[in-house]
């Protein structure tokens, strides 16, 4: 069941930064790009998370996906201040 | 080639059809119209563009032009906004109220058909008041025959959200 809120979660970013990318090529507004990477690095943020859950990868990915954390909100915070 | 010659021409008079338009007044088959647009396209006369669901089919020398039609026409307030400046002359506050959109929505999307040439503005008083720049018929084919996806609607809704936070880009 978690794994398939995991992929539920990673398929609904990709898909939003579909859409954003998408309104960025019709506005070309700075925000829609902002929320495409904000919604790429979240969906990346969770493929990290499984990998470490299921063992995939061995070292500690707490400062990653700390680091990923603090981005994607950066990002969300740019695109409400920068449009 | 007398048939090519008739597609040619139609698509001359009426840029920006849509391939089931021509097949339809042209009363073509499917097949024998896809046959003629590709040698047209492999001789450099026409050109098609594919938006929304739709793919649009220009004479050869209309690029430019037909780029910026279509951007015009990419989002659905766009296509309501120049929609409701054939009914005449309005300013941003009219046009909010009418299609129920916030004013910096509208702004941001004024802006936009300006700079692409679609709308023209002009002064009067204290508002300035937009018109269409375009031929009325061209533009109400091409806005008639859009078709947005699921997703291009999702993006235009993003569009509008942000475009509404304030006076966007």
């Amino acid at each position: 069941m978690e794994m398939l809120l995991d992929v539920a979660t990673i398929l609904l970013a990709l898909a939003l930064m579909g859409v954003s990318y998408l309104a960025y090529r019709k506005s070309h507004l700075r925000a829609t790009l902002y929320l495409t990477l904000a919604f790429l690095l979240f969906a990346f943020k969770k493929v990290v998370e499984i990998s470490a859950e299921s063992r995939v990868i061995q070292y500690d990915i707490g400062f990653i996906v700390d680091t990923l954390e603090v981005l994607v909100l950066l990002l969300f915070f740019l695109a409400l201040w920068k449009r | 080639m007398e048939r090519r010659n008739e597609i040619l021409n139609y698509i001359r008079n009426r840029p920006g059809v849509t391939f089931r338009e021509l097949a339809r007044e042209l009363k073509l088959g499917i097949g024998d119209l896809q046959y003629h647009l590709g040698k047209l396209e492999k001789e450099g006369k026409v050109f098609s563009r594919k938006v929304g669901r739709r793919r649009y089919i220009f004479p050869a020398g209309f690029e430019e032009e037909a780029q910026r039609l279509l951007m015009a026409i990419s989002t659905e307030t766009r296509r309501k906004i120049l929609l409701l400046l054939m009914e005449g002359e309005m300013n941003q506050g009219e046009i909010a109220e009418k299609l129920g959109v916030s004013q910096p929505t509208i702004s941001y999307h004024m802006r936009e058909l300006e700079k692409l040439g679609v709308v023209k503005a002009r002064r009067e008083g204290k508002s300035v008041v937009y018109s269409t720049n375009y031929d009325p018929e061209t533009l109400v084919r091409l806005i008639k025959e859009y078709r947005p996806g699921l997703w291009e609607r999702l993006a235009d809704s993003l569009i509008d959200l942000l475009a509404g936070m304030g006076e966007g880009e």
